[in-house]
């Protein structure tokens, strides 16, 4: 197993510096200079010029990049150009309402998928099937921002339960910090939940059909026991793969969900730097993203191949 | 999953994942009887989309930039059938018209990925060795990023506008193409028919022509029809962001963000667009998936 992972570290490293190349590169697509993109209310030259110089623009392009990832590997991301501070500091001041929705999310999308794949695999091709599968294919094709703003139209429009925006940390507020992440977290989890309870439905459907479900009926094992003591631990491993799969659309359905409900997360934080033009933030916050996404790619293979011994990888 | 760009990337591990466990025939037949029951409609609003974006200009009954300042958020009525935004322009109308952005985006970025991809698919496939290492690095790479922060990312640096969105799009679909026309080419490679033609002195160039290209067609067509819909997705998520197409031009994305602040008020700024949204993408999933049955029954999931 040690060995399995460290040749899939091993392989990550081309992909690692390939990264870092375009995310340098980044800068430079600008159509024109990235300068007067950045800075492009200001007319004051000097100031324009000082930026430059403290971006190294006014070096060759290698030179540039040879300097940046010096920075990089001493854990230097640069500092943001509006509140002058470091990347590294404005992203972790958002960790922790990003990482409470994602965590609220996941349990939103758990406590529905299961139940509803549950019942409709077992009770396949009813009523309960059929309300499972369209439920499915709702949230597939349904949008994000939409399906926010039908739950803020419903929940906190019209029935006035729920905060319609901002965010209280529910660590420090209790109870008012939980009550201001339930649609969030109900946005991106139903999203999720979609997805689950598809793939969820449909192998649990496959894992019926074994023999080894006979003879376990067979053998006089109630229903129950057949069902949650057997198919469904065999049903699970393509789950994992799936949401291992959706790992990146959850990230950018994060974005989303932290944009409409004005949550102060690393989504907000990735919208608002684009926005202002604050092209060291960008590409401060967009690298540990991809860093971050990496890391847990890499999780979920090795995951896979621990809870399935049958499918290591090679 | 929606409301953000779909990961694509990945497919071999979804490949091995898949067991080959029996199937239940009953259930796959179900399966193709209900698919064929909503492919004719997935056909009827992909039709139906067409022609309102080609159709635009005669269908839409008001100009959908022209404010009127003393109408607005109207209800919904027999004036304005989806009612007046906030500077009193017509719903219905900007909806007609952002049909046209939505289509544009879905098929153009979808069509610059899978040229690009196949392109570099059939070069990594070919090549081999050294080219193949890079390519192939480079689409790990792409799908290192989480598509909708990439596209975020690559269509704010290029500018706001379209072009911008359509190449973010287009770089973020690349690799599966890439990867999809690689296996594709690997594949037929080894086949006794291609070292055949070799033998019989068919240059590398006719040999892809003739049966690299023509037995890739099928799952680059089938990818594509599916990407088309997550694509149209993607450009109104990237528009409600404020990216794509800028105001005052209508696209439903944008149209959604400027109608969020008016929920309690004019519900229906949000709800006209959305609505377009959701239908066009449920009807291009369900030919996509048509798409995907017909041309490939292996495909079937």
């Amino acid at each position: 197993m040690a060995e399995v992972v460290f040749r899939r570290l091993l392989a990550t490293i081309p992909v690692l510096l390939l990264v870092t190349a375009g995310v340098f590169l980044l800068l430079h697509l600008t159509p024109g200079d990235p300068i007067d993109a950045m800075m492009a209310e200001s007319g004051d030259a000097a100031a324009k010029e000082s930026l430059r110089r403290e971006l190294g623009l006014d070096r060759p392009l290698h030179v540039q990049y040879a300097l940046w990832m010096g920075r990089l590997v001493r854990g230097d991301l640069g500092r943001s150009i509006r509140n002058g501070e470091p990347v590294l500091d404005n992203v972790s001041r958002r960790l922790r309402p990003s990482l409470e929705l994602a965590l609220l999310a996941m349990s939103v999308s758990l406590l529905v998928a299961f139940p509803l794949a549950i019942a409709s695999a077992v009770r396949h091709n009813t009523t309960v099937d059929r309300v499972g599968t369209t439920f499915a294919l709702f949230g597939i094709c349904m949008p994000n921002f939409l399906l926010a703003l039908l739950l803020i139209f419903l929940f906190g429009v019209t029935l006035r339960w729920l905060p319609i925006s901002g965010y209280l940390d529910p660590l420090e507020e209790g109870w008012a910090g939980l009550r201001s992440l339930v649609l969030p977290a109900t946005t991106l989890g139903l999203a999720l939940a979609a997805v689950v309870t598809r793939t969820l439905r449909s192998s649990l459907l496959e894992a019926l059909s074994e023999d080894w479900v006979r003879t376990a009926r067979a053998k006089g094992l109630s229903e129950g026991a057949v069902i949650y003591g057997h198919v469904l631990k065999n049903a699970l491993i393509p789950v994992v793969t799936v949401v291992g799969l959706q790992l990146g659309t959850l990230i950018g359905g994060a974005v989303i969900t932290e944009y409409v409900f004005a949550l102060p997360g690393i989504g907000r934080l990735v919208v608002d730097a684009v926005f202002a033009r604050d092209y060291p933030l960008v590409q401060g916050v967009i690298l540990l993203i991809a860093v971050g996404f990496i890391i847990s790619n890499l999780l979920v293979d090795l995951l896979y191949g621990w809870i399935d011994p049958r499918i290591r990888l090679r | 999953m929606a409301g953000s760009i779909p990961e694509s990337g990945f497919a071999e591990r979804a490949l091995v994942a898949r067991e080959p466990a029996v199937r239940d025939r009953r259930w796959d037949a179900l399966r193709r009887a209900a698919r064929a029951r909503l492919a004719p409609f997935g056909a009827a609003v992909l039709l139906a989309a067409i022609v309102v974006a080609l159709a635009a200009p005669l269908l839409a009954p008001y100009d959908p930039l022209a404010q009127n300042l003393g109408n607005i958020l109207a209800r919904p009525g027999r004036a304005h059938w989806l009612g007046t935004d906030n500077v009193g322009r017509d719903v219905l109308s900007r909806v007609i018209w952002g049909t046209r952005v939505s289509l544009v985006a879905g098929f153009v970025s979808v069509a610059i990925a899978a040229v690009a991809g196949g392109v570099l698919g059939m070069l990594a496939g070919y090549a081999g060795g050294r080219a193949d290492g890079v390519v192939m690095r480079l689409m790990d790479a792409v799908l290192s990023f989480p598509p909708l922060v990439l596209a975020l990312a690559l269509g704010a640096v290029l500018g706001a506008g379209l072009t911008g969105v359509l190449i973010a799009l287009g770089v973020v679909y690349t690799p599966t193409f890439a990867r999809l026309m690689r296996g594709q080419v690997l594949s037929v490679k080894t086949r006794d028919y291609v070292d055949a033609a070799r033998a019989l002195g068919a240059s590398g160039w006719w040999i892809a022509r003739h049966h690299v290209l023509p037995n890739a067609a099928t799952p680059i067509v089938v990818q594509a029809s599916l990407s088309v819909a997550f694509a149209i997705l993607a450009e109104a998520s990237l528009s409600f962001l404020g990216l794509g197409v800028q105001p005052p031009a209508a696209s439903w994305g944008s149209m959604i963000n400027a109608g969020r602040g008016y929920l309690q008020q004019a519900p229906w700024i949000v709800f006209g667009p959305g609505a377009a949204l959701f239908v066009t993408v449920v009807g291009l999933n369900f030919v996509g998936d048509a798409i995907r049955d017909g041309l490939d029954p292996r495909l079937t999931r």
